[in-house]
């Protein structure tokens, strides 16, 4: 079957500002030569620590940023190329979650009129006909119709939230594209927001691609992990495998990293050393060799490609599994 | 025993807003022994950091302690003038933030920024001052402190920043260390050690840690006792062990049972219904009443006390009595 979703070397670069003082330009690789498939109804998780290039993955798939180089097949057609034009019916079909419910919201806009842009913009809807959608819409994120004529201040950040999913639901779309959309939330109701998800997965059959630094949460919703460093992919799995016995030394310290709510629990913690090397001159060979535990000189030597070691397991590591582990 | 480093007593911290009063903190009581790590815990809004703010006697207008007393080594914080206030304040206590980007001076290099805290609070100059600026960031892990202390806090990564601002907490030799959401800002592996460091210290210092979070991994790993916070109140306190293994109340039950836990079966979350009412709604019930999944008709008119239900466990709900 062919994937909903097919990324193929994916690349964007881009070039720091100059300085006041002009300084020199310099160009780093935001997403380097990324591929991945995402098939109809499934969630895959971006995970990745800030920088490493997956809320830019995102914006590319939608447009909303222009790759350098690179193909994004949705159902067969490549959207790269594509002008403005050819671009808007696609659009229809893929929608964005954001991150920061405060800031995604017109804040002179009323509720009823958010929700209902999208539909007009589209011609969904006429002005008339639009409010009984927009009530549906509410209705399915679980906000009655008395929202409509409220404007966004008047709302916390979880009925934010939930506005900005209703918006994203107008137009029927198969993909949805979430960038930590529950980040921002307070623990009682990021639950509420994670469950709706779940909810309106079922409901409408969505796809998701779902990008967030919270690894507790990605194991909770995907079905699908790819774990980011430093613009490429260093890891994809079923999220059951990724999480069981991850392939990547990276994703092992990731999850190693992860304080769990057990007090007194006596882990063996793999604290990795150093920080994410800066963009703009990442280390030669593997990205991560500088802060690996399982370095060897091959990798300072050598990229190591994203091949796979097992039935759906990918990993770019010249080890990848290879060194031993015990989880638990 | 000998008296708890820091001892809060009926604390009452009110805004005096144009739309009316909020109770930020509604009369909370808790005690800090030395070297003991506290962890407040609560959903934004629920007076934790406000809890830090005033012990440190910074609440911002239009908020004033109302009430209460805080006890730092058997001195009275409210009844003590400003001067004095100021000598206890990064000399006695340190203090760490969030956003280590917002609390750094931007335009000042860290040597300046730290060499500033040596002078005023241990009047250390010149050659001395900066020997020992290099030494504290030596402690914190950044690597080549001699000429990191002339960069600025725009060259410094997220982590080294709060590193650096840990540096400054610690130029005093404080006895106590309030850390406010010290690791939210940062990425889990940078999180790892940052923990990691700050447990150190406290050993090796023998300091004592008011830890604000909404973290559950964090404070489980990170704190001795906890105290749950809700709507300006202290719901739930216990020690670490016994807050998580055996929660009474239904809040920190809620809690423990709406976040996802890495590992742990696939199963749908259960959220707590409704959020956090308005605090300007003030009644005289408990102020979980309206989400709480086992009210009973006197929770929406009498607020319970928060009583020891076991040793070391105090509950502020009429089930747990």
């Amino acid at each position: 079957m062919n994937p909903l979703l097919s990324v193929q070397n994916l690349t964007k670069t881009f070039a720091t500002s100059q300085g006041p003082l002009g300084g020199k330009e310099q160009r780093f690789r935001a997403v380097d030569n990324i591929s991945f498939d995402l098939a109809a109804g499934e969630t895959l998780g971006l995970v990745g620590e800030s920088g490493c290039g997956k809320s830019t993955t995102g914006r590319l798939i939608l447009r909303l940023l222009d790759a350098d180089s690179g193909a994004v097949f949705f159902h067969g057609e490549d959207l790269v190329p594509m002008g403005k034009k050819a671009l808007r019916p696609r659009r229809r079909q893929m929608q964005m979650i954001f991150q920061d419910p405060f800031s995604s919201l017109n804040p002179r806009c009323k509720i009823g009129d958010i929700v209902a842009e999208p539909l007009l913009i589209h011609g969904l809807a006429t002005p008339a006909t639009a409010r009984g959608l927009v009530i549906e819409l509410l209705a399915t994120v679980g906000l009655n119709s008395d929202v409509l004529d409220r404007f966004p201040h008047e709302f916390s950040g979880g009925q934010r939230q939930r506005i900005g999913i209703a918006r994203a639901l107008a137009l029927k779309p198969e993909l949805i594209i979430a960038d930590e959309p529950v980040s921002a939330l307070d623990l009682s109701i990021q639950a509420q927001v994670i469950n709706l998800l779940d909810d309106i997965q079922q409901q409408f059959g969505l796809t998701y691609l779902f990008i967030s630094h919270d690894l507790s949460v990605v194991e909770h919703l995907c079905t699908r992990v790819a774990v980011m460093y430093l613009g490429r992919i260093v890891e994809i799995a079923p999220a059951l495998e990724l999480y069981r016995s991850p392939f990547h030394p990276y994703t092992e310290a990731l999850l190693q990293a992860v304080p769990r709510p057990i007090p007194g629990r006596q882990h063996k913690r793999i604290l990795l050393q150093g920080e994410i090397p800066s963009p703009l001159d990442p280390p030669p060979g593997c990205h991560f060799h500088p802060r690996c535990l399982y370095a060897r000189p091959i990798c300072r030597e050598l990229s190591p490609v994203l091949s796979e070691h097992d039935p759906a397991r990918f990993a770019a590591c010249h080890f990848a599994g290879e060194f031993s582990r015990n989880h638990g | 025993m000998t008296s708890p480093l820091l001892t809060v007593s009926s604390l009452k911290t009110y805004f005096f807003t144009p739309r009316g009063l909020i109770k930020a903190i509604g009369g909370i009581d808790f005690t800090i022994a030395a070297g003991r790590t506290l962890a407040l815990v609560g959903e934004s809004g629920c007076g934790k950091s406000m809890t830090a703010l005033s012990i440190l006697r910074l609440v911002p207008e239009p908020g004033r302690i109302v009430d209460g007393k805080i006890f730092f080594a058997d001195e009275d914080l409210l009844r003590l003038p400003t001067t004095e206030m100021r000598r206890i304040r990064g000399n006695q206590i340190g203090m760490i933030f969030q956003e280590p980007m917002t609390s750094l001076n931007p335009v000042f290099t860290v040597k300046r920024q730290i060499g500033e805290v040596l002078e005023l609070h241990r009047g250390l100059h010149g050659l001395e001052q900066e020997e020992e600026a290099a030494a504290l960031l030596h402690q914190v892990g950044i690597p080549d402190p001699r000429n990191r202390l002339a960069s600025y806090p725009h060259q410094l990564s997220g982590g080294m920043r709060q590193r650096v601002m840990i540096a400054m907490a610690l130029a005093g030799h404080p006895q106590l260390l309030i850390a406010d959401e010290p690791t939210t800002a940062l990425d889990v592996t940078i999180q790892a050690q940052i923990l990691e460091l700050l447990s150190e210290l406290r050993r090796s210092r023998g300091m004592a840690m008011l830890l604000i979070s909404h973290d559950l991994g964090v404070v489980a790993e990170t704190a001795d006792a906890v105290a749950i916070m809700y709507a300006g109140l202290i719901m739930e306190a216990a020690d670490v062990e016994i807050l998580f293994n055996d929660p009474r109340h239904p809040y920190t039950r809620g809690l423990l049972a709406c976040i996802p836990r890495l590992g742990g079966e696939r199963q749908r979350l259960v959220p707590i219904p409704g959020q956090v009412t308005d605090s300007m709604e003030n009644s005289d019930g408990c102020p979980f009443a309206s989400r709480c999944s086992e009210v009973m008709p006197q929770c929406r008119h009498h607020l319970p006390p928060l009583r020891e239900v076991a040793p070391q466990h105090q509950v502020r709900c009429w089930k747990a009595l």
